[in-house]
């Protein structure tokens, strides 16, 4: 036989299996390069016999081939080599045939109880939902908000000034010298430096106006991204200025119909031609900026202290950040020797390295962990209720299992039948609970857009959201399954076998296990409760704070003059007239214009007051310094307290005059009038203004924050100091309705001048706290969640109680009890384990109170209100739960009940 | 003698018909070997991994041969028996000879 084979020259092309090399690749997988060569020489052998020269092989031929590969991959076929253990898959080759076999079982009993299986899937969707959105969030938000390769090698430079009381600052921080100064750390690579602002775009017919950065030095390489079309910016096109543009893709597809020939052609920056030389990847890469360009401003065009720029840098491979830090602080202590004379707030000056994300996610990261703990309660208060639930039914399974354990079945055998039958059903609510957050991760992106997050990375559920919400179910099931399972073990199988449902011993373990779960479950619950109490209670207070000005019916927008078109004395002509015309227009009640307006106030200056004792270092008076038109203070309704508001009298060549506001005059004129002082701004020697009045306090920096001191200069004696204004307008109806009234009248006096950041106050107001909203929210949800578990858990365990002891209530009834004292009975047995879990997690909720302090407002931790009203709300819907079976066990027919068993 | 060691009726099989092929066994003699006396068509997987078990048992060894030219240049590898292999079927037989003794009826007659 073997003979007449070797006649037969095998190995040609078309005498070959189909897919011969994919078998040989299978065949060396699984049996390893030393086994395979071996079976796939048989094979080949074999083939050549059966199908002998000149025959085409059929496609029986074929499949017997592969049957025959097929066979050799079954795991046991690894021809073991001597000391060389098969590989891993092959070794458990046992324990997947038995996975596969508890599957089929867990399936089957699923089918026969499906209500059972409904119910922990749908508590388990629920959690999965809460998880996959929270996660989602904290991932796109906080732990990865930017897409960049390496994203935590990437530092901005903030800088701090004592002096002045400015913290650390990453936005407009730097001057184009000190841009140069970092530079100098060798352990900063490919340093960049920009400044933001609008433009207008046009591409063929259509103008848009575009959020843009200008830029010194190229984007990509420190972000380490590749443009999707054309390049970045070389050293030469900053150095010389060339009027070279890159465009963002989202821009380009919306707008500028995704035309690849753009790149290369002409497009127009505020009238100028520019050549687009590359399109960015598609996402937005930094704060939303759709179109860069070089702006290379050297130390000739801005002074030392000319900070409009935020720098960004990579950390040299290897290099800490902290080495970078040392660096920073020997450039500035060297800068503070050559300048601190000339530029005062250099003395102790700090430059300090923080990474990009901290610098963009801090604020949010304590909110985060917050909900990541309060999603991890909701988890565990899932597990419990799924736990007692299956306590519940593992009576029922009593006989099963005590079956199964008669019959041989081994301990482990059985306790991983019964896990594989949980976490099956965790799988399964995970499942659904990915796609409900699926939907709550587009509600919750949806609403985060209308904020004002640094955001470049997207919020969705990606793979490591799926990763995260698997292994939580998974855990979950292990954990919710591991209880009930213990327990049924325990159980005596003769015992089990002999009564129907485990005998009275296991009755008595079953319920105290689940009393004991259920007051775990209140313990859980009424944390979650007061968590969310806390945080509605801070909105209520916070919606209760006086802001200190009328912020209703007030439109807003940004108006940001070219330079190129407005020199400074043509910037307040332009404002004046437009605020003459907008006031003009129907139902318009009043109008101003501000360089900033509260809650978003942050240009801060150094004063000095004449005449005052200078004070020690670092207590230097400090205040925001706002630009405002007369008629700011009437139109947004802040009162004047003292003395007299700004009028259009302060004009240029009147005296140089200033309003404060209260907490500005609390703290540096302490006890006395400060009407009539004089005050400097800034280090520079311009004549000192007047203080004329005094105007009541506004929340300033948010309605959270305390009001701080703010400044107010009037717009006619800025002489065009800030070209970039918001409008505001207090309208008699609806604000939003006179946009486009506004919006014809800015075409009116400059047909290509782009206004931006269209909002109502209200809006703004509302932004400025869409994160405490976000949690409140969450929170909210999930302490209701929670009290819908626990009350589903006493329903359960009264229920199991009930039922256990229909005999008992029948006796009872029988020998003269009342059916309320039966009732009595139940809840009180019911409702003792939640009253001591309830507890325990009322002091729970201290601590949980101090952990969220930073998202607390005019609440604190323990408040007896927020406490009351959780303790309250679970025990109304504790005792409804527990009352509906109790009354039910106390209506039974007694002589039915007697016979019951 | 353990539960162990008593061998399955297809590893007898190939137990046996690697002692009948000495030094010409690999696994498609051994194959051929068993369809051509028993009208079994076993497939290669199927034998290896009988061949597999029996090496672990201490009962074959294997070593590689030659590479041919109708294999694709892959070696065959070779099995024979070891002293343990031939211990366990003298036991397996004398086990199925004790068992078959003085047993007899109509069916095994009838060829069923």
């Amino acid at each position: 036989m073997a003979r007449s084979r070797m006649e037969v020259p095998g190995g040609g092309r078309l005498n070959r299996p189909v897919l011969f090399g994919l078998a040989g690749r299978l065949l060396r997988a699984f049996l390893g390069r030393e086994a395979a060569p071996a079976i796939l020489g048989d094979l080949t052998e074999l083939w050549a016999a059966r199908v002998t020269e000149g025959r085409r092989p059929s496609l029986r031929d074929h499949v017997w081939f592969w049957r025959q590969v097929a066979g050799c991959l079954a795991p046991r076929t690894a021809l073991a080599i001597r000391d060389q253990p098969p590989p891993s898959f092959i070794r458990r080759g046992k324990t997947m045939d038995t996975l596969f076999q508890d599957l089929r079982f867990a399936l089957r009993t699923i089918r026969r109880g499906p209500a059972f299986a409904a119910l922990v899937a749908i508590t388990m969707a629920l959690g999965i939902a809460a998880t996959t959105v929270v996660y989602s969030a904290v991932d796109g938000l906080v732990l990865r908000p930017f897409p960049f390769p390496d994203g935590n090698r990437l530092i901005g430079v903030g800088t701090a000034y004592p002096r002045l009381g400015v913290e650390l600052g990453f936005m407009e921080n730097m001057s184009p010298a000190e841009y140069l100064d970092t530079r100098r750390a060798p352990s900063l690579q490919h340093v960049i430096a920009w400044d933001m602002g609008n433009r207008q775009v046009t591409v063929g017919e259509n103008t848009e106006n575009l959020f843009s950065g200008f830029w010194w030095g190229d984007a990509f390489q420190t972000l380490k991204m590749t443009p999707y079309l054309g390049r970045g910016f070389r050293p030469d096109e900053i150095t010389r200025a060339e009027r070279v543009a890159v465009l963002s893709y989202r821009v380009w597809r919306t707008r500028f119909g995704a035309d690849s020939a753009l790149v290369g052609g002409k497009i127009r920056v505020n009238g100028e031609p520019f050549q687009v030389i590359g399109i960015m990847p598609p996402r937005t890469l930094l704060y939303g900026m759709d179109l860069w360009i070089p702006m290379p401003v050297g130390p000739e065009v801005y002074r030392r202290n000319g900070r409009v720029f935020q720098v960004m840098a990579r950390l040299a491979p290897g290099v800490s950040i902290d080495r970078a830090n040392a660096e920073l602080e020997v450039i500035a202590r060297q800068v503070e020797g050559q300048y601190g004379s000339a530029f005062p707030e250099y003395g102790g000056w700090k430059m300090q390295a923080v990474t990009w994300t901290d610098i963009n996610v801090q604020s949010l990261k304590s909110a985060a962990m917050i909900l990541i703990a309060a999603v991890g309660f909701v988890m565990l208060l899932v597990s419990t209720n799924v736990a007692t639930l299956l306590l519940g039914r593992s009576a029922a399974r009593a006989r099963e299992i005590a079956l199964r354990a008669a019959v041989g079945a081994s301990r482990r055998r059985i306790l991983r039948q019964l896990l594989t039958e949980s976490v099956l059903l965790a799988l399964a609510g995970a499942a659904v609970g990915v796609a409900l957050g699926y939907l709550g991760v587009a509600a919750l992106s949806r609403t985060l857009e209308a904020g004002t997050l640094p955001l470049a990375g997207d919020l969705a559920v990606n793979g490591r959201v799926l990763l995260v919400a698997v292994g939580v179910a998974m855990l979950a099931g292990l954990g919710f399954g591991t209880v009930p399972a213990l327990q049924a073990l325990r159980l005596d199988p003769q015992r089990s076998l002999q009564t129907a449902s485990g005998g009275a011993t296991a009755h008595q373990s079953r319920l105290r296990l689940q009393r004991i779960l259920v007051g775990v479950e209140a313990a859980l619950a009424i944390t979650l409760l007061a968590g969310g109490g806390y945080l509605v209670r801070s909105f209520l207070e916070l919606r209760a704070v006086d802001p200190g000005f009328a912020p209703s019916r007030v439109l807003t927008m940004r108006l940001s003059l070219a330079r190129e078109r407005y020199p400074r004395a043509r910037v307040e002509p332009f404002f004046a007239v437009l605020r003459e015309r907008v006031a003009a227009v129907p139902g318009v009640r009043g109008v101003a214009t501000a360089s900033q307006f509260p809650p978003g106030v942050f240009l801060r200056q150094q004063l000095r007051i004449d005449g005052a004792a200078p004070l020690p270092e670092g207590q230097q008076p400090v205040a925001f310094v706002t630009l405002v038109s007369p008629g700011y203070f009437e139109m947004m309704e802040i009162p004047v307290r003292r003395g007299r508001p700004l009028t259009s009298e302060d004009r240029i060549g009147a005296p140089g005059v200033v309003t404060i506001n209260e907490p500005l005059a609390a703290r540096y004129f302490p006890g006395q009038d400060p009407v009539g002082k004089r005050i400097r701004i800034g280090s520079g020697d311009r004549p000192p203004y007047e203080i004329v009045g005094i105007v009541g306090a506004t929340r300033n920096r948010g309605l959270d924050r305390a009001a701080e001191p703010e400044l107010f200069i009037s717009t006619l004696q800025a002489d065009g100091l800030d070209n970039q204004l918001f409008l505001l307008v207090r309208t008699e109806g609806d604000p939003r309705g006179a946009i486009a009234a506004v919006r014809a009248i800015v075409r009116s006096i400059d047909a290509d001048q782009p206004v931006y950041m269209v909002r109502t106050v209200d809006e703004a107001l509302a932004n400025s706290q869409v994160n405490r909203r976000l949690s409140t929210v969450l929170l909210g949800l999930f302490g209701l969640f929670a009290l819908v578990l626990a009350a589903v858990g006493i329903y359960g365990v009264v229920s199991y109680a009930a039922s256990q002891r229909t005999r008992e209530v029948g006796v009872r009834m029988a020998l003269g009890a009342s059916a309320g004292s039966v009732t009595g009975l139940f809840l009180r047995q019911a409702l003792l384990p939640v009253v001591i879990g309830a507890s325990v997690g009322l002091l729970a909720a201290f601590g949980i109170g101090r952990a969220m302090a930073s998202l607390l407002f005019g609440v604190r931790s323990g408040d007896p209100a927020t406490l009351l009203a959780s303790g309250a709300l679970l025990a109304l819907v504790g005792l409804m739960a527990a009352y509906l079976p109790a009354r039910r066990a106390s209506r039974l027919d007694p002589m039915r009940a007697l016979r019951a068993e | 003698m353990t539960k162990r060691d008593f061998l399955g009726e297809f590893e007898q099989l190939v137990l046996l018909a690697v002692a009948r092929l000495g030094e010409t066994s690999y696994g498609v003699t051994i194959l051929e070997a068993i369809r051509e006396r028993t009208g079994r068509a076993a497939s290669i997987g199927a034998v290896y991994a009988t061949l597999a078990r029996l090496e672990d048992k201490g009962y074959v060894r294997s070593w590689l041969g030659s590479a041919t030219g109708e294999r694709g240049g892959r070696a065959r590898r070779h099995f024979t028996l070891r002293p343990a292999g031939t211990r366990a079927l003298d036991a397996s037989r004398q086990a199925q000879e004790a068992m078959w003794r003085g047993l007899e009826w109509k069916s095994r007659a009838e060829g069923v």
